[in-house]
């Protein structure tokens, strides 16, 4: 049916998608399994990352950076943003720990509806789209197939960042301070762990991903009100897929995400959308936890 | 055999219709300038009100189509004021009450409502969204309210909901420019066999493909359909899509993009050379020109502008002062959906004032309604004007994708003019039944 090329292509541009997915899925991920805060504002800080990318693309242009460190701008401008997650966590989540979850949904919906307006404030209601394209960085060529450069960069920073935070989890010390966090906030505390300043660090961690995810992606797309919405029902999925609160499951769940909507737009686009939800769908029915999450009594 | 003699001959038609601008010297600009008719004015005319016009404005301001609804809003803008400063109409300045568009039928239709009644309102311009336009073409008759669409206008659709139009304005068949793109892929790229399709989810990608196709296998009928890809409106990663048409290996891929989108898809698609491999038209994509950068966007790529160009070598005073303008105020070159905002504006003011000329006081929406069918006025891209079935009339640009060392994004050349007559059909007929008097 496809050539080995058309396969390649596929697969490629899923994986892509999927590692940008990977970074929102992922501090999404990490603020529920240590904080058990359900964050809607996790595309908000994707989105606030695509505007912030651009406007440091316009300004790096501006004072004549070469555009091979365009890159490096991008993250250093998804790390800055990151300034807003203590402003958040201290600010309004801190607050609200010992309140339902319902309300902490609804609190972190609201800091969507806000961030709204910010993005309204400080970018103004008309899109923004950088002149950078991913065109810049060249391009690598398997066959007939294209692979740019920019896009294999991307997957290469979201796979280091997903080894990172695996070895962070598994074998630091803080790794382990947050896994007992998460198991048991009281029991951590007791046994003389600043719960609050791992809360502070977590929640800062998680809105960084989403912010690098979407500096990244600023040569990419545009930045437009809307974006960070968009998102968050691919992040969702990827959540449910992978098992909430964990993150290879984040990084597994992203992949399955990005290849199957390639896959399906290449085969059948009118399944684009479904063949996601029934991914979905067949997890919570067969494995409700998700693929890697754990049965919490 | 017969096909063929057909075909050729349906050529020769389209080739003399399309009138080439590089060797138009001398061709009128857009269509001939109205007659002037001499009025009766009313030896008693009746006082004007003292109050300004207020006039809604129901457009994109958000999202991405907002970079098309907004170009629009400004030129309406620069219209008001440059209107004001010469007087106003009849005397009345002009007051724009503008809403956004963005948050769907619902919404829009409920600010249509708030405008007229609440903010008394005396006419409704703008709309982008074929679906907003449906419900606005309806309710415009339902309140009689004059409304004076921008763009976004299905006409099958407005055909069956709205077959007697009194109130509502559409803006030319949607269809026309993927007619046009058609009729110039035919021209540019007689060799394309097979063509892949990626258009907006909702009726107007739906119906430009259908035309695109309908008129290409017309023209062409060796050339088949390998791919079809229906991204919702709003979709920002076209990753996979451009995979997909990558896979299916056209000869040509055909978009209606026409905002924010074109941008973002031509950007990607750049990123695996996809329009280096296949020939390109992106038959709306001129809605946000000035964001098409040289980076990006190969030479070569069929690109259409519909109404307006922003540079045209036959020259117009009226589109260089408005260029200059948006120029200094916006600090970019202005797209089309500025050429139709001007010109509901333009025509609704002429209609005003030739109704006060017959009545000697100021005119109904009826009467005005009245006066805008069959008027001609210059607007930004030359004369414009409504049919006698209330549908705009106007002539549609395209051409190649073009790397001018003047500008950082793409220009045209050669550039087409396609006339009003070889993209809409006549009103008595269907589009279907008069595209296939095209082999006879």
């Amino acid at each position: 049916m496809f050539t080995l090329d058309a396969i390649i292509g596929i697969l490629f541009n899923g994986i892509f998608y999927g590692s940008i997915l990977f970074l929102i899925a992922a501090g999404l991920q990490l603020i529920f399994g240590v904080q058990r805060i359900l964050n809607l504002a996790c595309g908000s800080f994707y989105a606030l990352g695509v505007y912030t990318g651009v406007t440091f693309i316009e300004f790096f242009m501006g004072i004549g950076l070469p555009h091979i460190y365009f890159i490096i701008a991008l993250i250093i401008a998804g790390l800055i943003l990151g300034f807003i997650g203590p402003i958040i966590e201290r600010g309004i989540l801190k607050p609200i720990y010992a309140r339902e979850m319902e309300f902490q949904l609804l609190a972190t919906f609201a800091l969507v509806l806000i961030f709204e307006d910010v993005i309204r404030f400080v970018w103004g209601i008309y899109p923004k789209i950088s002149k950078v394209s991913p065109v810049i960085y060249g391009e690598l060529r398997i066959g007939a197939t294209i692979l740019p450069i920019y896009y294999i960069f991307v997957i290469v920073i979201s796979l280091t960042i997903a080894l990172f935070m695996g070895f962070m989890i598994k074998k630091t010390k803080l790794g382990k301070t947050l896994r007992a966090i998460s198991d048991n906030r009281e029991m951590s505390a007791a046994l003389g762990v600043n719960v609050n300043k791992f809360y502070l660090l977590s929640f800062t961690i998680g809105t960084i991903m989403g912010t690098i995810g979407g500096s990244l992606m600023a040569p990419v797309t545009a930045a437009w009100l809307g974006l960070g919405v968009e998102i968050i029902v691919y992040a969702f999925a990827v959540v449910v897929i992978g098992g909430l609160g964990s993150m290879i499951g984040a990084f597994i769940g992203a992949m399955i995400v990005g290849v199957f909507k390639g896959l399906a737009i290449a085969i059948y686009p009118e399944l684009e959308v479904l063949i996601i939800y029934a991914v979905v769908i067949a997890i919570l029915i067969m494995k409700p936890s998700g693929l890697f999450g754990r049965i919490e009594e | 055999m017969g096909e063929k003699v057909a075909r050729r001959d349906w050529i020769k038609v389209a080739g003399a219709g399309i009138v080439g601008l590089a060797i138009g010297a001398g061709a009128t600009y857009g269509l001939m300038p109205p007659r002037v008719e001499r009025i009766e004015v009313k030896p008693t005319p009746k006082p004007i009100p003292k109050e300004p016009l207020r006039l809604g404005v129901v457009t994109f301001l958000s999202g991405i189509p907002a970079p098309s609804g907004i170009a629009g809003l400004r030129a309406a803008e620069i219209w008001v004021d440059w209107t004001n400063a010469a007087g106003g109409i009849l005397g009345r300045k002009v007051e724009l009450l503008v809403e956004d568009e963005s948050e769907g039928v619902e919404k829009s239709v409920e600010r249509f409502k708030k405008l007229t009644v609440e903010k008394g309102c005396e006419a409704i311009f703008g709309t982008e969204s074929t679906s907003t336009g449906l419900a606005f073409g309806k309710l415009a008759e339902e309140m009689q309210q004059l409304w004076l669409s921008w763009d976004g206008t299905t006409q099958q659709g407005l055909e069956e909901t709205i077959p007697n139009k009194k109130f509502s304005f559409p803006s030319i068949y949607n269809e026309a420019e993927a007619v046009a793109g058609a009729v110039l892929v035919a021209k540019y790229f007689p060799n394309v066999k097979t063509v892949a399709g990626i258009n907006d989810d909702y009726s107007y990608g739906r119906n430009c493909w259908e035309a695109f196709m309908s008129v290409l296998k017309t023209l062409r009928p060796e050339v088949v359909p390998v791919k079809e890809l229906w991204p919702k409106l709003g979709e920002s990663d076209f990753t996979s899509h451009i995979a997909a048409l990558d896979a299916a290996k056209p000869d040509l891929i055909m978009s209606s993009f026409w905002a924010g989108h074109a941008t973002i898809f031509l950007k990607q698609a750049a990123a695996v050379g996809l329009f280096k491999k296949y020939k390109g038209a992106m038959v709306t994509a001129g809605g946000v020109l000035p964001t098409l950068k040289k980076e990006f966007v190969p030479e070569g790529v069929l690109i259409g502008c519909n109404s307006w160009y922003f540079e045209h070598p036959l020259g117009w005073p009226l589109r260089d002062k408005f260029v200059k303008e948006y120029l200094r105020r916006y600090g970019e070159y202005p797209v089309y959906e500025c050429d139709h905002a001007f010109f509901t504006f333009q025509a609704y003011k002429a209609a005003v004032e030739k109704a006060y000329a017959l009545k000697g006081e100021w005119p109904t929406k009826e009467e005005i309604a009245n006066q805008l069918r069959g008027i001609k006025v210059p607007s930004l891209s030359g004369y414009r004007g409504y049919r006698e079935d209330n549908y705009q009339i106007c002539n549609f640009f395209l051409g190649l994708s073009k790397h001018d060392p003047r500008y950082d994004f793409v220009t045209l050349d050669p550039l087409d003019m396609v006339p009003f007559e070889l993209m809409c059909h006549p009103p008595e007929m269907k589009f279907h039944d008069w595209v296939k008097t095209w082999k006879s």
